[in-house]
């Protein structure tokens, strides 16, 4: 049980990176460490780190496939990331941004292939399998703001700068450029095919043009009002266009109105002024009886079809419900069956199921909110107690603070030795990088992007530390899913995205490649995850989808395949001494898989017949990372991003009856109710949102958290709203 | 007049004043260039005349007269006929000039391109590795592997292994652009990136600064925080340096007084 009685200290130092700064800033930002007693547990020192300035980047385009029940989400600095909505959202893939791919528009198209467009002026197929981009064309319009695929799949709609609409086909391993439409004047931003596929509406600035798809002319060409309340205002922007299959086109526009238009005579029908701000999004269900619009506000709203009265056929579209989840411009919206799905500026993406849609109440009916990436951001090296943070464009290389006063339970403890920021390391080229690590000794660091392998061995001299790139890279490490080093840092596992894993063996300052391990013979499916026992003797992988394999490092050979579960693997990790694979799902079922023997542990089916605690399996946010004490055997440790847990296999689990998050704990406790609430979760959700946290030694524990904020406080400026009282 | 002159130059027989206004300004010219201090008294001093007569100028008032039909008629075709030729010449030399040059760049650029052989792997290419590059790759690795297991028995089969290494590296190292089209696409993009901009966050926008709008929750919080960002140090850096010499200055002052 952790005990919890938590104090700030005044006196603590200040991060170097706020030392300007006036003496309760440091409050704010510094980096103090915590003691923390637990009574069965020993104690912890925690470093709780607060330096990590990660911002994660704005959504600007959502796209929903309802095949797969897949979100695919793309960033303002270019990356895309798909989310699996059945699989407790997990996000499950990405592709690293670039700095001149600015996307502007994602689609699905048929076969679930993925499309995005930017202002590079390319269209973009993504690989699913390989996790790579499969080609990029131009479609020499200028810049694409839009793109809309066909109601069938089989075309693709791009909307140019220069104001051109193109038609693409969908071939099976390309598209082709197959005509333009009449050009409009001015660029086209945002496109909507009608369900029948015989028309489009392309939204531009001050108008809405309606095309015939067989001739490719445009119809109707119908004049946005730029009056704003009574005031002639700037341009009026055409932010999105939905056509539906009545022949209706509902327009959203930079002067916050949400228009009907009926596209047979061009007119408008009906004008509901929503915001004060931009309206930016727009996206329709697929029954068309309801349908979503985001404001600048940060405001999202439902309309609905409904009868004018009960029992009359006569339907209208009215607005139901407005959702404030954002605090900065939602930049899109998407509509699954079930959900209201946003995303924009404030980088957060927004999960919101609509209650009569949803048949069982269960935690699934939960809002949610996904702001940091599922995946690990930081690697650390325990033996140097330092930390490598990964940046889009750069890694930070910081050293922890040390401290030699002791304290009781829950006090803060002042540092000896601020933590340092020993190494800014920025990428060259614009890609984004996709993953890093740094060696347990320190000396060792390697990092990806999209093309190139970079690894770097570090020196310290005294104070002095010293960089030296080991050249001459071999041309199959050219990108890479994911590293990890060998507990000795002797060897280096490369997860490429062919979906082999390299092993290579490092030497001072040189490296000796030395052995491949090839992707079962007919996937493609790379790996995402990688963990190696700490005797070094075991290698396990994990791509998104199928089982885990257990390699042999001694003999390289394929060991064993963990049997393949219903969801993905989050985060991998092998015991010490025992050789036991921990394995967490995104459902947040966790297996502990013995790799000598080949089969699941006692505990793991025990577990998994008394199955976990209910509140347990409602958690949101995946297990991002496990890892041991090395003094007991008995303990797991993972954490998610707003709790740590330790797992002890002596102890008995808990039933749905018990209390899964331990209270505090009163000073003076009877050794009966202790025993009563003992269970093997020990909860702690003092560290929130935590990043990661690992284990530095016996008795030291390093917390990273990302205080929400501090990252508002980076974001692009929102839209002023007057508050009363203020 | 601007008639006639052409027909002048075909046929001999027609006036000759026609002829002499027809080249004034070579002959002025030549004289110019030959005999600058001489006062040009005459209707028309023609150079050939010079060179044959030698000293004898001063009789050009009468002389000139009986020749003048016959022989200046025929100095006049043949001066004419000189000039035409040379023009010719030039044109001809200038002709052969360019010749020249136009083969020396149609050899320069052959110079430049690369060999045959490369240009057309260049253009097989695209079509052929985006496709094989996979199982190329995963080809170079199983040798690769071969190769550390049956280490040192087989030289020669390395350094092949190893070239094809480099030649698949080689083919995905670089890409070619125009740069013409570089430029204008990067412009093209600068403006699409400005226009979004100016309508998200331009004038007329209604955008507040992130620090007043922490502000407004923490308004109404019954437990006030400090602002995010409440200390700017930009601000008055000209009256902090001001006062700072004040404040030396002020001290030197002092020390010098208390001296005293």
């Amino acid at each position: 049980m952790l005990a919890v009685g938590w104090g700030w200290l005044t006196d603590a130092r200040p991060s170097p990176v706020a030392s300007q700064l006036k003496s309760f800033w440091f409050c704010r930002r510094h980096q103090p460490h915590r003691r923390c007693r637990s009574l069965r547990m020993g104690e912890f020192k925690v470093h709780r780190v607060r330096f990590f300035n990660y911002v994660p980047s704005g959504i600007r385009c959502v796209a929903y496939n309802n095949q797969s029940n897949r979100l695919a989400v793309s960033r303002t600095d270019g990356t895309v990331e798909i989310y699996n909505l059945s699989a407790n959202y997990f996000q499950e893939k990405f592709f690293p941004g670039h700095e001149s791919r600015a996307t502007e528009a994602l689609c699905w198209a048929k076969g679930q292939r993925l499309f995005s467009a930017g202002l590079n002026g390319e269209i973009i197929e993504y690989d699913l399998q390989a996790l790579n981009i499969k080609y990029a064309m131009d479609a020499f319009g200028g810049p694409i703001w839009s793109m809309a695929a066909s109601p069938s799949g089989s075309q693709l709609l791009a909307g140019c700068e220069d104001g051109s609409v193109k038609l693409f086909q969908i071939t099976p391993d390309k598209i082709q450029f197959e005509r333009n439409f009449d050009r409009q004047k001015s660029r086209i931003l945002s496109l909507s095919w009608r369900p029948s596929g015989t028309h489009i509406a392309a939204g531009s600035i001050d108008y809405i043009s309606v095309f015939d798809v067989k001739s490719g002319s445009a119809i109707h060409k119908m004049l946005v009002d730029r009056q704003y309340m009574g005031v002639s205002k700037r341009k009026c922007i055409i932010w999105g266009v939905a056509f539906l299959s009545d022949g209706t086109v509902i327009s959203v526009d930079s002067a916050g109105k949400v228009q009907f238009w009926d596209s047979a005579t061009g007119t408008l029908v009906k004008n509901h002024l929503v915001a004060n701000a931009d309206v930016q999004s727009i996206a329709v269900s697929d029954q068309e009886d309801s349908f979503v619009v985001g404001t600048a506000e940060g405001t999202v709203f439902h309309f609905q079809l409904v009868s004018v009265t009960s029992n009359s056929s006569e339907k209208q579209w009215v607005r139901t419900k407005p959702f404030q989840h954002h605090t900065h411009d939602v930049r899109a919206v998407a509509h699954s069956p079930t959900a209201l799905i946003s995303g924009g500026t404030d980088t957060h993406l927004v999960i919101r199921p609509l209650m009569e849609k949803v048949e069982v109440k269960n935690y699934d009916a939960a809002l949610r909110k996904i702001t940091f990436p599922h995946r690990r951001l930081i690697s650390c090296s325990k033996k140097k107690q330092l930390l490598l943070f990964q940046f889009a464009h750069h890694l930070e290389l910081w050293q922890l603070g040390s401290t030699v006063a002791t304290g009781k339970n829950g006090d803060t403890l002042p540092l000896s030795k601020d933590a340092d920021h020993l190494l800014h390391l920025k990428t060259k080229g614009p890609e984004n990088i996709i993953c890093s690590c740094i060696s347990p000794c320190g000396s060792w660091i390697a990092y990806s992007t999209a093309s190139r392998f970079f690894l770097y061995r570090l020196s310290y001299e005294r104070d002095n530390i010293s960089l030296q790139r080991v050249s001459k890279m071999p041309a199959f490490l050219r990108s890479a899913l994911q590293i990890l080093f060998s507990e000795d840092s002797a060897k280096l596992f490369v997860a490429s995205n062919q979906g082999s894993l390299h092993i290579i063996r490092l030497l001072e300052g040189s490296f000796k490649h030395l052995h491949t391990f090839q992707p079962q013979s007919g996937t493609v499916e790379s790996m995402c995850l990688l963990a190696v026992s700490p005797d070094g003797n075991w290698l396990a992988a994990s791509g998104t989808s199928a089982g885990v394999h257990v390699y042999n490092v001694k003999n390289l050979k394929l060991h064993c395949t963990v049997p393949a579960y219903n969801f993905p693997v989050t985060a991998l990790a092998i015991a010490p001494s025992t050789n036991n694979l921990v394995i967490a799902h995104s459902d947040q079922q966790v297996f502990e898989y013995s790799i000598p023997d080949k089969q699941y542990t006692e505990w793991s089916r025990t577990i998994q017949k008394q199955g976990f605690h209910h509140l347990w399996l409602q958690r949101d946010t995946p297990i991002t990372h496990i890892s041991f004490h090395l003094k007991r055997p008995m303990h797991i440790l993972l954490h998610d991003a707003y709790m740590f847990c330790i797992i002890d296999k002596s102890l008995p689990l808990p039933n749905d009856k018990t209390l899964l998050y331990n209270p505090l704990p009163p000073k003076n406790e009877s050794d009966v109710i202790r025993r009563r609430t003992a269970h093997a979760f020990k909860i702690s959700k003092i560290y929130k949102p935590l990043l990661f946290m690992d284990l530095l030694d016996e008795r030291t524990l390093v917390a990273v958290e990302r205080p929400l904020d501090d990252i508002i406080a980076q974001l692009p400026p929102p839209i002023k709203k007057k508050k009363f009282g203020t | 007049m601007v008639q006639l002159r052409p027909r002048v130059s075909r046929t001999p027989a027609s006036a000759s004043a026609m002829v002499d206004e027809g080249q004034p300004a070579s002959e002025e010219e030549a004289e110019h260039g030959l005999l600058l201090g001489q006062p040009s008294s005459g209707a028309a001093a023609e150079p050939l005349q010079d060179d044959e007569e030698g000293d004898s100028e001063f009789d050009e008032d009468e002389a000139p007269e009986e020749l003048t039909f016959a022989s200046a008629q025929a100095e006049a075709r043949e001066e004419e006929r000189r000039v035409r030729e040379t023009v010719r010449r030039d044109k001809a030399l200038l002709k052969e000039k360019r010749k020249r040059r136009e083969e020396l760049f149609i050899e320069q650029k052959k110079r430049k391109l690369l060999p045959d052989t490369v240009l057309e792997k260049l253009t097989t290419a695209p079509q052929t590795t985006i496709k094989k590059s996979p199982g190329k790759l995963k080809e170079v690795i199983l040798q690769k592997k071969n190769e550390e297991c049956e280490k040192g028995s087989d030289s020669k089969k390395t350094k092949e292994k190893v070239q094809k290494v480099q030649s698949v590296g080689h083919n995905k190292s670089y890409l070619a652009v125009r740069l013409k089209d570089q430029d204008l696409r990067d412009s093209r993009q600068e403006a699409a990136k400005a226009f979004i901009q100016n309508c998200l966050y331009g004038p007329g926008t209604n955008r507040t600064t992130v620090n007043k709008f922490l502000s407004l929750d923490n308004k109404r919080l019954p437990v006030k925080k400090a602002a995010a960002q409440f200390l700017n140090n930009a601000w008055g850096t000209q009256r902090k340096q001001n006062a700072k010499r004040f404040k030396r200055r002020w001290m030197v002052r002092r020390m010098k007084t208390s001296k005293k």
